[in-house]
């Protein structure tokens, strides 16, 4: 009988290749993002922002278009800082730019204005969006892991921008658990769901969004956070490379396979495009056979790679 | 029935849900206006169209507004009565007699503590007041307050002299010593309340339907009650619900259908009677009939929360998908299952097996065959469960059996933590057993008792399991006379005393099991199925009287756990010792200090197990072997903390022991299923091994779970199916699979393996 074969081993041993066939993302001239630890306020609170800032950080310096990740924490992250940060980006960043704003840490609701827990005075939810609205990237991304972050998402909503928070409502105040699961997201080959190797906002989202309601559900607890995602381009947009960032193509019959890849896969997205409009036999014959014609493509990638290995 | 851990008094909640709703009863001088107690009288004989007629006249007629409220009571028109009474109220606000009667309105309409609150203020101004006395009682006894004796001892005493009032007293006293299987003491109140019934020219009604009860309880005729009450009064319900009710307690669902049956047929608008008789007719799985009954009920009582509930529960039905396991060998029974939608293809694969596995079992060794399909319900919801069980939200148990239909929560109604569900469901097969064996006249305690034994000895996860605060009253020498053992159950006079109960019964039944034999088990069974009691039946297949088979048992339990007991308070001591050391990363400290907690207990797996932290420390400090013996350890002696055992799998499919991995994830199964992760990993152990058709049931399972990551579940699927040499199928889910995820290579490397027909593997 065949062994199934070791999904690690095979994701590990393709990372570079595959790391070039996905799903078409959005181009531009890099990803520029700040990552920003909040106040803790609880040593376990404070090893556990460290975590996940480290890891969303570390995860998003693994894209291919990386131009610079900034992760400020402790007394360095104030508000006076961050925002003098984001102004000075309004000179450095293009449109074509992608810039990331996460946040990591506690919020805080009045039922008036949020606040972003920071050490001295806190920034507020206004704040924070008019200096992303004041960026010149027009596609932006704006994550914040922080209890009652919900708060914003009437305020933060812009075309363009995904947005990303913890919480459904300002009033969901409870400290929250979906930045851990997020962070995990993006070192997770499981969260990868269509195995591109890059972990997309979308993917990351939806994996933290179930593994929050599985977290209270099996510890029979009331649910005190409900994750809300906002933004056409979430899935289209990369928060981490799973393996690192691929090497450079140089050998021209490769390249030319992989280009054979590329044009493959757009044709497979427009079937798919078409599916609803297709009998449903006619579907599957033309998907197994553009699959089998990818599958060997694929295969000869492989075998291309491992002869330049070898040649090495 | 299986019983959460800290709950209390799970019986006496199911008993109280079952007692008949008190409509406008008897009231025994509680209230004197001559022309409603002439109408009263009227009624109590049967003459339903005069007595009618006659309330009919009093609301018509100029009379006190207490005299319309109680003919308006009477007439079934509760919120008239309740505005009549208000009024009277409003004009005579010392007017303490009416008062009470407003208080028995509010409890005839189940709102107790409306009715408490009433007669808590005619009894601070008014201390004496016999009925207000009565009533408070009546409400405490149907919530099980031990304080209905405070209420109650005035009254039986002679303190507060009051024939009528001393009537219910002595009626109420009976009611619940009949509960209590207390015969004697029953026998002598009902005996004291015939007398002052004769002397008052009371309605005997409710003394002859007690009577009745006493003698079905005791299978016993001493008297023609039923013929004597409905000379009385042929159109009497209760002379049938009375003796019902004690059928429903005695866990004879079916005999009490009968009689409720009865009931109504005599008296149609006998709501209490309609309400139970629609509750165990869904019981006995009979689920038109049932809402019929419960729809009747409701018409007639709108304010029973049980009629409502039940008929919520209905229509809650459409939630779930019935599933049918028909046997594939000759003698086998089907089994049904009643599993939420949601759930349904996670839970069902399992509980068949486990259904299967325990009917082989016990069938061999109770020698008795089932005769009807078995029914099992799962409930997401908790209250739903209860619900379904009692009528009422807020029981305290997990599983309850009715005979061939079981119902419990299901694997998604507790966290994995507190409930291994593949254990309740085995506890409750058992009881289909012992009830059914014996046609469900085995006492509370020796079915729990079995059930529990069945547990520890034959169930999925086995090993005895005794919680510590059960320990904790074997050293309080609070363990009670085997022929006394039910009182633990249903009248429990400490907060723990349902679990330890339970626990004392199963260690009775592995006791009998070790000392006699396991024969003798089922002899006992046989015993009870002939109608012995406890005493008769400890006689009869021990030779032994009851205080002997006690002596012996304790002598049982001293060998077994005295050295144990004499040191809880050093296990105490050395669990804070090792929480604090936990905390402080002490890790050579945790390890020896658990090493003498499992001296002194090597079979505790409860979740402050010493294994548990012994695996911790020796993770800690590097020493994987010794952290895999120890969580091993703990696996193989009932431990069944689903983190932990997912972490042993772990460790040993590292060890390169994935035969052992795959069964201790199997065990997880049991407790959490719900986890589709744990199933992946599973079904590729399992397809390692070559047991494709194994995987592939994990793999279907991690599917309905709908995981995050489809593409690698589809894939597994077409792995299986591959291996299976289902090469359609195969490619379907691959189809699948790289439909979301074009560039999956596994999935793609498998698609031209099939494609080629060789195996590139």
């Amino acid at each position: 009988m065949a062994a199934a074969p070791s999904l690690e081993n095979d994701l590990r041993r393709l990372l570079i290749i595959a790391a070039m066939s996905c799903t078409p993302a959005i181009a531009g001239a890099g990803v520029h993002a700040l990552v920003v630890e909040g106040l803790a306020g609880d040593p376990a609170y404070a090893e556990a922002f460290e975590r996940q800032a480290g890891a969303i950080g570390a995860a998003l310096r693994t894209l291919p278009d990386s131009d610079a990740v900034d992760l400020v924490r402790g007394d360095a992250a104030t508000r006076q800082a961050i925002l003098a940060k984001l102004e000075e980006l309004q000179g450095t960043l293009t449109g074509a730019d992608r810039f990331l704003l996460v946040l990591v840490g506690h919020g805080s609701y009045d039922d008036i204005e949020y606040k972003f827990n920071l050490p001295g005075p806190d920034v507020t939810g206004e704040e924070i969006v008019a200096a992303l609205d004041a960026l010149p990237a027009r596609t932006q991304v704006l994550i914040n892991t922080s209890s009652a972050s919900g708060a914003i998402a009437e305020l933060a909503a812009a075309e363009g921008r995904t947005v990303v928070l913890a919480t459904r409502s300002g009033v969901e105040r409870h400290a929250t658990r979906f930045g851990g699961f997020f962070a995990d997201a993006l070192t997770d080959a499981a969260a990868d769901t269509n195995k591109n190797e890059r972990i997309s906002v979308t993917e990351a989202f939806r994996y933290a969004e179930r593994q929050v309601a599985d977290y209270y559900e099996r510890n029979g607890q009331l649910a005190t956070e409900h994750p809300v995602i906002d933004g056409g381009q979430a899935d289209r947009v990369a928060l981490a490379q799973l393996g690192g960032a691929p090497a450079a193509v140089a050998d021209a019959a490769l390249a030319e396979l992989i280009g054979q890849r590329e044009g493959l896969n757009a044709e497979i997205n427009e079937l798919q495009l078409a599916r609803d409009a297709m009998p449903a036999d006619d579907y599957r014959s033309a998907l197994l056979a553009k699959m089998l014609e990818l599958a060997r493509i694929e295969d000869a990638i492989e075998a291309r790679q491992e002869e330049l290995d070898d040649g090495r | 029935m299986t019983v959460a851990r800290g709950c209390v008094a799970l019986a006496l909640l199911l008993l109280g849900a079952l007692s008949p709703a008190a409509a406008r009863d008897i009231h025994y001088g509680a209230v004197v206006d001559p022309a409603v107690v002439a109408c009263d009288r009227s009624h109590w004989r049967g003459e339903i169209e005069s007595s009618r007629l006659c309330y009919a006249n009093l609301l018509r007629d100029d009379v006190p507004a207490a005299t319309k409220a109680e003919a308006a009571w009477a007439l079934n028109n509760l919120q008239q009565a309740n505005e009549w009474f208000r009024a009277a109220l409003a004009a005579a606000p010392d007017d303490y007699r009416s008062k009470v009667r407003w208080g028995d309105l509010f409890a005839a309409s189940h709102q107790d503590a409306e009715a408490m609150n009433i007669y808590r203020e005619v009894l601070e101004e008014e201390p004496g007041n016999a009925f207000a006395l009565l009533g408070a009682a009546r409400v405490l006894v149907d919530s099980f307050e031990d304080a209905a004796n405070d209420y109650l001892e005035p009254l039986l005493m002679g303190v507060v002299p009051d024939a009528g009032a001393a009537i219910g007293a002595y009626l109420l006293v009976a009611r619940v010593a009949l509960e209590s299987g207390n015969y004697d003491e029953a026998d002598d109140a009902l005996r004291r309340a015939a007398d002052l019934v004769a002397d008052g020219e009371w309605p005997p009604l409710e003394v002859y339907a007690l009577r009745a009860a006493l003698d079905l309880l005791r299978n016993t005729e001493s008297g023609d009650w039923t013929d004597r009450a409905l000379a009385y009064n042929p159109n009497f319900g209760g002379i049938y619900a009375t003796p019902a009710h004690f059928y429903v307690i005695t866990r004879r669902y079916r005999e009490a259908i009968d009689l409720y049956q009865k009931a109504v047929d005599i008296e149609p608008e006998l709501a209490s009677a309609h309400e139970n008789m629609g509750i165990n007719l869904l019981r006995d799985n009979q689920v038109t009939r049932a809402r019929m009954h419960l729809e009747r009920a409701y018409q007639l009582d709108p304010f029973s929360p049980r009629s409502v509930n039940s008929l919520r529960l209905l229509d809650s039905f459409s939630n779930f998908r019935l599933i049918e396991d028909r046997p594939t060998l000759d003698g086998d029974v089907p089994i049904i299952l009643r599993l939420h939608k949601d759930e349904a293809d996670v839970i069902a694969p399992y509980a068949i097996d486990l259904t299967r596995d325990s009917i082989e079992v016990f069938t061999e060794r109770y020698g008795f065959a089932l005769r009807e399909p078995v029914i099992i319900e799962m409930y997401p919801d908790h209250d739903d469960f209860a619900v379904r069980t009692a009528g009422m939200p807020g029981l305290g148990i997990l599983g309850a059996t009715f005979g061939y239909l079981l119902a419990m929560d299901s694997p998604s109604g507790r966290t994995p933590q507190e409930f291994q569900w593949g254990s309740v469901l085995w506890h409750e097969l058992a009881h289909v057993f012992t009830l059914k064996a014996t046609d469900h006249l085995v006492p509370r305690w020796y079915s729990e008792g079995i059930s529990v034994f069945e547990e520890w000895r034959s169930g999925p996860n086995p090993g005895v399991r005794i919680p510590m605060s059960v320990y904790n009253a074997m050293r309080e020498d609070r363990f009670l006379p085997v022929a006394d053992l039910d009182e633990g159950f249903m009248r429990p006079s400490y907060p723990e005393q349902v679990i330890v109960s339970y626990m004392q019964a199963g260690l009775v039944c592995d006791f009998i099991d070790r000392r006699y034999g396991e024969p003798k088990l089922r002899e006992m069974l046989e015993a009870f199925r002939d109608g012995l009691d406890t005493e008769q039946a400890l006689r009869a297949v021990f030779g032994r009287e009851p205080v002997e088979f006690d002596e012996e048992f304790d002598a049982f339990v001293a060998a077994e756990f005295g050295e144990f007991l004499e040191q809880l308070d050093r296990w105490a001591h050395l669990q804070a010792q090792i929480s604090s050391k936990l905390d402080s990363g002490d890790w050579l400290a945790v390890l020896e200090l658990s090493g003498e907690l499992i001296e002194l207990m090597p079979h505790y797996t409860e979740p402050d197990s010493p294994y548990l932290a012994i695996a911790r420390a020796h993770d800690e400090l590097d020493q994987r072997d010794a952290a895999l013996g120890a969580l091993e350890t703990f696996w193989r002696t009932g431990g069944y903390d689903p983190t932990a055992l997912k972490r042993l799998a772990d460790w040993l499919v590292e060890d390169g022991q994935p035969d052992m991995a795959i069964e201790v994830l199997q065990s997880v199964n049991l407790v959490d299923p719900l986890d589709a992760d744990l199933h992946g990993r599973l079904g590729d152990l399992l397809l390692d091994d070559g047991r494709a058709e194994a995987a592939l049931q994990e793999y279907e399972i991690a599917l309905a779970l709908e995981p995050h990551d489809m593409a690698t579940t589809w894939y597994r699927l077409a792995s299986a199916e591959h291996a299976l040499g289902n090469k359609q199928q195969a490619e379907d889910y691959l189809l699948q699979a790289l439909d979301v995820a074009p560039n999956f290579r596994p999935a793609q490397r498998l698609l031209l393996e099939l494609a080629s027909g060789t195996n590139r593997t």
